[in-house]
């Protein structure tokens, strides 16, 4: 027998294995001032065509392996491209985009590094960043821009 | 003073010292500093984490964590786990609350664990993640911080996340652990992973009955319905009171598609245990109902739900009422009675009685939900259009999974009926714990031509073996159509060559 809660009377069934929505959350270090950004300025950084912050700070962009599987959304999204062509594209710009191992390391250095910003999953998240609103939505909210499969 | 102690393996208390200090020297490899003078309210969190965990004897766990408050009323950690273990929402919530009203008295990683399930009370999501992450990273190896992580990441289908915790906590010796994680493993659908923690729950606890009555749970979920009644009859064998085995038999017959078998089961299940906890009563007469469904019979099936509903509302329970005849309007061949039902359901949230309000919210959305599936049933637009609003309002004003998930089901359904198979695809893969929004998903699939996809959630959708009233209504006739394509009835659209 399972612990068993009263909601759980109208929550149905627990069926994981198909595929289900993710959430990224975008994250910048705690003294960016931004609090918002559009998705289409999110779609400039990522593809390299704003490399720098209003107050003029250089934009350095960290993301998990965008071909992985867990990736493809946001690979999708944020580059317009396809898993495999956004980690080509990441590489050839390095000098701007760093492939992160997981997602501690996305924190890591976002926390650590002025003019961060980066991509996680959403349950991922700790106090030592902060999240930016997409199109003023927070990846909680309905609509979001980086939430789907 | 405050004191904490450090346990080990053994469970036994061996060491007291002033929480202070023991946080602020190494908390990374500590436990979980828990603040109470009394060492009888210690001895009684080993307690219930014993009935709790390892035995799930929650009612006796209940009453334990009741017992240590009563001792200790400023013991915030233990309201706090009262709220998270109450099978009573009422109690839940009071409890929740007088957690965070004695949280001066706690430690401040306990501090951090009650901060954390009161934002998610509040559906502030993001503050409860970074809360949960880190007490994770302060006290990755306590028993009670790895247990309250794998359980909310369970309940938020965060299951890979939730197995993690476990996985990453070193802890390899705890009966309860073992039993959660496993269930988390079988939601993932890993039944290798999930038998091999059964086997070492079961060596770990062999006289106690839970251990056989889980892993019969998990074999019935993987499709061992032999196995799986051989382990609830060894749990019944262990403790003949153990009843969640004898209702486990008759669900599993159920699943089997013995119906009659399954009927004479959960009648020797009530015969014999006439004291049932309410809720567990009502959860069992629901499943005998839905065998009706399962044979095609809606008139005997009514008469068995009109009996839950009308004894829901003698005993002033709302949401059950409500939530009996929605599940009658989901299995209605006649779209118009579906609608009447759903208006009793609705009368029925609106007296609320005996339910909180968060509850009563989830309640109506499921209601709503099956509303428009309903009225996109018997043709009327207007009403499927008004009531997704509706819908839609409910789920902008909440960040509540189950009140979006009813909305993402009921959006899918509507822009299906549409023939807008993209849009519904979004909305329906937001709606995947329910087999009616998979069996609409796998038809969109296939209309825009994703094989792939459609093959992988077939293969879930036929493999789901939960004795519940949407798998009755969707999976028998799913399996055998996808069985045999050349089927003629209303699945044949989910129909797919192997």
């Amino acid at each position: 027998m399972r612990l068993w809660r009263f909601w759980l009377l109208i929550s149905i069934i627990a069926l994981a294995s198909t595929a289900y929505a993710r959430q990224f959350a975008v994250i910048a270090d705690t003294n960016n001032s931004v609090i918002s950004v559009t998705s289409a300025e999110l779609v400039k950084i990522f593809s390299g065509h704003t490399r720098s912050w209003p107050d003029g700070r250089p934009v350095k962009v960290i993301l998990r392996d965008p071909s992985s599987a867990e990736m493809e959304l946001a690979a999708r999204k944020l580059f317009n491209m396809s898993g495999d062509q956004a980690r080509a594209f990441a590489r050839a710009h390095s000098d701007m985009i760093t492939i992160a191992d997981s997602d501690d390391t996305v924190i890591r250095f976002v926390s650590t590094t002025r003019g961060a910003i980066g991509v996680v999953d959403l349950y991922s998240l700790t106090k030592d960043v902060h999240v930016l609103k997409v199109d003023d939505k927070l990846p909680v909210e309905q609509g979001y821009f980086l939430r789907g499969n | 003073m405050v004191w904490t102690c450090i346990r080990k393996a053994s469970l036994i208390a061996i060491c007291l010292v002033p929480v202070i200090a023991a946080a602020g020297k190494n908390p990374q490899n500590g436990a979980l500093p828990i603040t109470t003078k009394s060492r009888q309210v210690r001895q009684l969190l080993d307690d219930a984490w014993r009935l709790n965990l390892d035995q799930v004897q929650q009612a006796e766990a209940i009453e334990v964590l009741q017992k240590a408050i009563k001792i200790d009323p400023n013991f915030a950690f233990g309201h706090l786990l009262l709220s998270q273990c109450s099978l009573d929402p009422a109690e839940q919530v009071r409890e929740q609350q007088k957690a965070f009203a004695t949280r001066a008295h706690a430690s401040s990683g306990e501090r951090m664990v009650i901060d954390w399930f009161q934002n998610a009370a509040d559906h502030k999501l993001i503050p409860a993640i970074t809360d949960m992450n880190e007490v994770l990273s302060r006290y990755p190896h306590d028993r009670w911080v790895v247990f309250l992580a794998n359980w909310w990441l369970t309940q938020q289908t965060q299951y890979e996340r939730a197995v993690a915790v476990f996985e990453r906590s070193g802890i390899t010796d705890s009966p309860g652990l073992m039993n959660n994680t496993a269930y988390t493993y079988a939601y993932m659908r890993q039944f290798d992973r999930a038998f091999a923690l059964m086997e070492k729950y079961v060596a770990a606890l062999p006289k106690d009955p839970n251990p056989q009555d889980s892993y019969a749970e998990i074999l019935r979920m993987a499709g061992h319905y032999d196995q799986a009644i051989q382990h609830y009859r060894a749990a019944l064998a262990i403790d003949p009171q153990f009843y969640s085995s004898q209702f486990g038999i008759a669900d599993t017959y159920a699943l089997m598609g013995d119906e009659k078998r399954a009927r004479h089961e959960y009648q020797i299940g009530f015969r014999k245990f006439a004291s049932l906890p309410e809720l567990h009563r009502v959860q069992w007469q629901t499943r005998e109902a839905t065998t009706f469904v399962r044979e095609d019979d809606y008139a005997s099936a009514d008469q068995a739900f009109e009996v839950i509903a009308d004894q829901a509302h003698a005993k002033a329970m709302s949401q059950v009422e409500a939530d009996t005849y929605r599940q009658m309007a989901i299995y209605q061949p006649d779209a118009k009675q579906a609608l009447r039902f759903l208006d009793k359901a609705e009368a029925a949230l609106r007296q609320g009685k005996n339910a909180m309000p968060f509850a009563i919210q989830q309640e109506m959305a499921q209601v709503l939900r099956a509303r428009v599936e309903a009225a996109l049933k018997s043709g009327n637009r207007k009403m499927a259009t008004a009531t997704l609003a509706r819908l839609a309002m409910l789920s902008r004003n909440s960040d509540d999974k189950v009140i979006e998930s009813a909305y993402h089901g009921a959006a899918g359904a509507a822009l299906f009926a549409d023939h807008k198979y993209n849009g519904a695809m979004s909305h329906l893969e937001e709606d995947i714990n329910n087999p009616l929004s998979l069996q609409l998903l796998v038809a969109a699939y296939q209309k825009v031509g994703y094989g792939a996809e459609a093959k992988r959630v077939s293969e879930t959708l036929a493999s789901l073996n939960d004795p519940s009233l949407e798998q009755a209504v969707v999976v028998p006739g799913f399996r055998k159509c996808y069985q045999d394509p050349s089927c003629g009835s209303a699945f044949k659209d989910a129909a797919l060559k192997k």
